[in-house]
């Protein structure tokens, strides 16, 4: 297989700017982009807002807010969003506006030469990583027994994470909530990774020679990169929230949003840490997890997680933190440790090893969590008529679809389409398995025998998932 | 710039307060001229129908909101009225509108298999004329 190609297919360097045309450049470059996403997503929020509010404890199959954030979001999140436009729901997420706009003092416009309003902190040093991101969003499947099918709890988490968003603004600069805290960012930036569109420099040169640097400190075109990055040497996505800033600022229009190979980011070796291998890990266990309590056969497994006895919650809780948290990253030390024997290769310690082999389970924990959306999508999918006419529940027939009835959809296609993803995301991950082994061990056969094992943790990885999702 | 601002200012408030305020205004709206009531489908050992026995006036047209909020499905039958629901899914809200065009209690059942205690799953609707009506709300 070619080396420099992923899957043997696509080069690992191969673009295609989609702002060359002038008309999608404009697009990007008007402030409207994404304010108008933004405020069309505030409008559905405050409808969610409002039927979580109003559902109440009501079981939430019928309810606009569950249905929507937990069937059409994540869906569309883990299906669309992710893989193929990276972090583009950071570009229309409505939950920290109101922090910025607050900074800002401006909902449009641009304030150049004038502080962000509020105490402009820096973010602690030692928080300033995902390991915040990954205790929230572990402690955040916890109450999924909750959050998923009790209206109320949707809406105090959703309100929960605004309020939250608000308050570490007015104390924080720019976007250290989305940074460090958002449990939903953590895992869209490392599987961004993964994604075939990216915000990249055009010419590095020019940006070399530019000194007053607007995509960092802002202009009348718009503002300093919110989310603390140095655009002009962007080289992953995993950080950047993709608010177009950036491509207002810039000059020389030496910003461009381009097309490329899936997954090339796994292979930049910049900024790689524990922390996000640990994201890799919860992603790839909590897909497992979430399939064993909520489609899986195991009622007493449901019942634990719906918090029926606090014991049995406390159980569910013991059982996913434990299993996400330590289980599954030993499971993969004991397979590293085995390559890294069997390679014999003094000069690399095993936790370097360990770090960059972890990003190769980014391709099969987003497959899995596709696969599992299709156990979502294809079973529920039909309430959402139901609810676009009824959002509060209160009798209304706004488009005539308040009686369309439960109705399953494909689903006796849906084992052929899961199998399917989770073989294309095993493929992608033994590529980037061995891709990643000869950027740590160098080209050889050393890196055969480091990755091996491996290979062989992401195939078992790949059955057990198989078995739980088809028997 | 400070059109675009203002236009960006109206429209969040439109996507905001103004959903709000259109939802609340609609429903209170087309609740006008009903006597509309919520009715909480529960298994007996529950709380059963809540609330158990509900009044309303002869003559208006009533809205009745029922509202299952369990994980198992219900049923509603009025039959003094002829007003039935075959089933209410769980987590699902059934609107049944009816005219009360007689006073006196009637009672209602649950028509789904919805525990051993099924059977028990009864309420009543008292139907009171406008002066009656008038004599109980003093």
């Amino acid at each position: 297989m070619r080396e420099n190609y992923i899957l043997g297919i696509i080069p690992e360097n191969w673009r295609l700017e989609i702002t060359r045309h002038p008309r999608v450049r404009a697009i990007f470059k008007s402030r409207w982009m994404p304010l108008s996403l933004l405020i069309l997503n505030l409008f559905m929020f405050t409808v969610i807002l409002m039927a979580g509010f109003f559902g109440g404890l009501s079981a939430g199959n019928y309810n606009f807010g569950i249905m929507i954030v937990w069937i059409v979001w994540w869906v569309v999140l883990m299906m669309v969003l992710v893989p193929f436009l990276s972090r583009f729901w950071c570009t229309m997420c409505p939950l920290p506006l109101f922090g910025e706009w607050l900074q800002r003092l401006k909902i449009f416009g641009v304030r150049p030469g004038h502080k962000m309003f509020g105490l402009n902190k820096r973010w602690p040093r030692s928080l300033s990583n995902m390991w915040l991101m990954n205790v929230l969003f572990l402690a955040t499947t916890f109450t999924t027994g909750f959050i998923t099918t009790r209206p109320v709890a949707t809406f105090i988490l959703m309100a929960l994470i605004i309020l939250t968003a608000i308050v570490l603004s007015m104390i924080y600069r720019q976007r250290a909530f989305c940074l460090y805290v958002c449990p939903v960012s953590g895992f869209q930036g490392l599987y961004a990774n993964f994604a075939t569109v990216e915000v990249r420099v055009k010419d590095p040169d020019i940006c070399a020679k530019h000194k007053t640097k607007g995509c960092v400190v802002g202009n009348e075109q718009g503002f300093g990169c919110p989310w603390m990055l140095l655009p002009y040497k962007l080289t992953r996505n995993t950080y950047c929230g993709m608010c177009f800033e950036c491509l207002k600022t810039c000059e020389y229009d030496n910003m461009a949003i381009n097309i490329r190979a899936p997954g090339a980011d796994l292979l930049v070796d910049q900024k790689r840490g524990l922390d996000e291998s640990w994201k890799a890990f919860l992603m790839l266990g909590v897909a497992m997890m979430f399939f064993l309590v909520m489609q899986g056969p195991w009622g007493v497994l449901k019942d634990w997680a719906n918090g029926k006895t606090l014991a049995g919650w406390l159980s569910f809780v013991a059982m996913h933190a434990g299993f996400n948290f330590a289980v599954l990253p030993a499971i993969f030390l004991g397979f590293t440790w085995a390559g890294h024997r069997l390679a014999r290769a003094p000069g690399i310690s095993l936790k370097k090893s360990f770090i960059n082999y972890s990003y190769s389970m980014v391709p099969l924990g987003l497959a899995a969590w596709i696969a599992f959306s299709f156990g979502i999508l294809l079973p529920n999918g039909s309430y959402v008529l139901h609810i676009l006419s009824d959002p509060f529940s209160w009798g209304w027939d706004l488009f005539g679809t308040a009686h369309f009835p439960w109705t399953p959809v494909l689903t006796a296609t849906m084992p052929y389409l899961q199998i399917a993803s989770l073989l294309i995301g095993l493929l992608f991950s033994l590529d980037f398995t061995l891709k990643l082994g000869r950027q740590t061990y160098g080209k050889g056969e050393t890196a055969v025998w480091a990755s091996l094992p491996v290979m062989g943790f992401l195939t078992l990885a790949t059955i057990v998932i198989l078995w739980l999702f088809i028997g | 710039m400070r059109r675009n601002e203002a236009l960006a200012v109206i429209l969040t408030l439109l996507a905001t307060v103004g959903t709000v305020v259109g939802a609340l205004w609609y429903e209170h709206h087309r609740n006008e001229t009903m006597q509309v009531v919520e009715l909480l489908a529960n298994s007996p050992l529950n709380g059963n129908w809540s609330p158990a026995a509900l009044e309303v006036a002869r003559g208006k047209p009533v809205r009745l909101k029922i509202r299952n909020r369990e994980t198992v499905a219900h049923g509603f039958s009025l039959p003094d009225f002829n007003v039935g629901v075959t089933e209410i899914k769980p987590g699902q809200v059934f609107v049944v509108e009816f005219t009360p065009d007689r006073t006196g209690s009637f009672p209602f059942y649950c028509t789904v298999w919805c525990s051993r205690e099924h059977m028990a799953m009864t309420g009543r609707i008292v139907v009171r004329g406008p002066l009656a009506q008038a004599a109980h709300a003093q």
